[in-house]
């Protein structure tokens, strides 16, 4: 996958020499920030053998209760509300699916569309303008070089990857991965932790929708249409297997690397979106037939 | 038809000729905002749009593209966002805009307040931001070059008024949710109607995504919860092709008025069938030809107006052969260039 991602770079690169300006550059690491941070909270569910499609409709709910809390209750309230609004969805998924036994594809679908209908109710269907100028530093703002955005996603990778490989919890996520049943054997409360997988992906979408609606300053609920879709792609790409239990952080980051840069070079090298999508495809299921091939002759 | 519809459309038809005498084509034209001289440097001008697959926004794009060949521009780099829906899209758009570093940026925008941002990342980078059609809620661009929506609207409510002789139930299919046009135009119909037709009520209003098949869907539900309905507003006319198409197959032709703006070829088709009875036309060529102008002059130091207001006719059965093709959609045929 580097060799994949260093190459295509390359071929970016010398095409369009604007792609390595500093602008750009920036303009990659602000445009991948969100998709990210909802592929880090994917990581966690399809690692533990489900999966979250609701984080695309979270991040409209999201949008829309932070900008709402915004207003009502000033700046700080906005992004603690907006992220305590992800976590809460998050939670009502985890209990449907480790204590109602509902299967994490149905509640989470349940969940992508009431979340986005929620999200039109609250807002009647129109952007919630007037926020704080101030709140447009964290989506446009840069510390140093480096968008705040990205550094919000870089910050949230290197978390999640301690979580995932230095703590019990993160064992225990391979662990309901690779084998529910042995996990129950061995003594693993696997209810509590499932209900916390879908809690840390609500987060992170939380925070990714916190970071969204700062980036259009405004409550929006129309944002993160098949965005679900592009997370699942992101961890599938990077090469975690969709059934659970193989794959991880840095694997994800490298198949957010890979869209994000596909999609801002194709537009930089004057690919037409239409072709675009065609490309993003064939490499989703490209990658995985690679991952499985290799998998094969081992 | 009953003898109450016959009489309403007949009164429809004076009402339409009336307007059309009283008003020639173009009733509320800007002044004509004329072409500059071919400039020396060859420029590369970026463009987003909201969405292709509504033919006004092809027609938009061939006036961009047509008008810079004249001005010997060097390349114009566009892009659609894929629907009003796709904020996020547009603002990735414009920021790969900003790295390819072109030296103006033309944007229709998918929504007024989702798009500040991303326009005064351009003007911090040095790109002037001309705005086209669709208003971006930022006061950092170098023009707005509009259609009056307000007028849209007052002229929807002005044409509905006497249509049902004064008095009936109207839903309302707003368009997009966010948009500088579904807002103004719908407003600007209400307040219209609220002032000179009291007895005309609106019982119903929806957003939409703005297409057809929203459109229609809408439509279905609005005749299925009223069991009376005598005119339906269209924001845009992408909606009220689905609108129509619901009309007609519920078998209320003739039995509603409907109104509109734009004038897509479905839209031609359905006022020449009298199922929809007026539309208020922008003329999107003549919306791109101003805008890669004002982008020229902008770059070669030119003053440049605040305010833009673009052209408008009023088009119903009686003058829908006297429209001039040129300035509302592409070439029959035309399709946009590879980038």
């Amino acid at each position: 996958m580097p060799a994949i991602l260093i190459a295509m770079a390359l071929f970016f690169g010398t095409i369009n020499p604007n792609f390595w300006s500093v602008t750009n550059l920036g303009n990659v690491a602000r445009q991948i920030s969100v998709l990210a941070l909802i592929s880090i909270g994917q990581t966690f569910a399809i690692l533990s053998a489900g999966i979250d499609l609701s984080v695309g409709s979270l991040l409209a709910l999201v949008s829309v209760v932070c900008a709402q809390a915004m207003l009502d209750f000033g700046l700080v309230a906005g992004i603690v509300i907006g992220v305590l609004a992800g976590c809460l969805v998050g939670l009502i998924n985890g209990i449907l699916i480790a204590k109602a036994k509902v299967p994490a594809f149905i509640a989470t679908l349940g969940m992508l569309v009431a979340a986005r209908g929620l999200a039109l109710t609250l807002s009647g269907g129109l952007p919630i303008a007037g926020l704080p100028h101030a709140f447009m530093m964290i989506g446009a703002g840069y510390w140093g070089p480096i968008p705040i955005p990205a550094v919000i996603a870089a910050v949230s990778f290197i978390v999640a990857f301690f979580v995932l490989s230095r703590t019990r919890f993160g064992r225990y996520v391979y662990a309901m991965g690779s084998n529910e049943e042995a996990a129950v054997l061995s003594g693993i409360n696997v209810a509590k932790y499932k209900i916390l997988v879908y809690v840390v992906s609500g987060m992170f979408a939380g925070i990714a929708g916190v970071v969204l609606t700062s980036r259009v300053i405004s409550g929006q609920p129309t944002l993160g249409e098949v965005q679900e879709l592009y997370s699942i792609a992101a961890v599938v790409i990077g090469g975690g297997k969709i059934t659970g239990g193989v794959g991880g952080i840095g694997r994800t980051l490298m198949g957010v690397l890979i869209l994000a840069m596909l999609s801002n070079g194709l537009n930089l090298i004057q690919v037409s979106s239409y072709i675009q999508n065609i490309v993003v495809g064939v490499i989703i299921v490209l990658a995985v037939y690679i991952d499985l091939a290799r998998e094969q002759r081992r | 038809m009953n003898k109450h519809s016959v009489f309403r459309t007949i009164l429809a038809g004076i009402f339409a000729l009336a307007a059309f005498a009283a008003a020639p084509a173009k009733a509320e034209p800007g002044d004509e905002y004329a072409r500059p001289a071919k400039p020396a440097k060859q420029y590369t001008i970026g463009v987003a749009l909201p969405q292709l697959s509504n033919p006004h926004f092809v027609a938009m794009l061939y006036g961009f593209i047509d008008e810079a060949e004249k001005l010997g521009v060097k390349k114009v780099v566009w892009f659609e966002a894929g629907g009003y829906q796709y904020l996020d899209k547009q603002l990735s758009q414009i920021e790969d805009l900003i790295a390819s570093k072109v030296d103006a940026i033309i944007l229709v925008a998918v929504n007024g307040p989702g798009t500040v941002g991303a326009v005064e990342s351009a003007v911090a980078a040095g790109i002037p931001v001309i705005n086209c059609n669709v208003m971006t809620d930022s006061d950092k661009v170098v023009t707005r070059i509009r259609s009056d929506d307000t007028i849209i609207g007052e002229k929807e409510a002005d044409f509905m008024g006497p249509a049902l002789n004064g008095s009936g139930k109207v839903v309302m299919l707003r368009g997009a949710p966010g948009t500088s046009w579904a807002e103004n135009r719908g407003n600007a119909f209400k307040k219209r109607l609220a002032e000179k037709f009291p007895a005309v009520k609106v019982i119903g209003e929806q957003y939409s995504q703005s297409t057809p098949a929203d459109g229609l869907k809408l439509m279905e539900d609005f005749l299925q919860t009223f069991p009376q309905i005598d005119g339906v507003y269209d924001g845009t006319d992408t909606v009220a092709i689905g609108a129509a198409q619901a009309v007609l197959a519920s078998g209320k032709k003739g039995k509603i008025v409907i109104t509109t703006a734009d004038f897509q070829a479905d839209t031609e088709k359905f006022i020449r069938d009298g199922v929809i009875n007026m539309s208020v036309v922008q003329e999107p060529v003549i919306i791109g030809r101003w805008g890669m102008r004002a982008a020229i002059n902008t770059l070669e130091k030119q003053t440049v107006p605040k305010v833009l207001w673009t052209p408008l006719l009023q088009v119903t059965s009686a003058n829908v052969n006297n429209i001039d093709m040129s300035s509302v959609r592409a070439p029959v045929g035309w399709k946009p260039p590879e980038r």
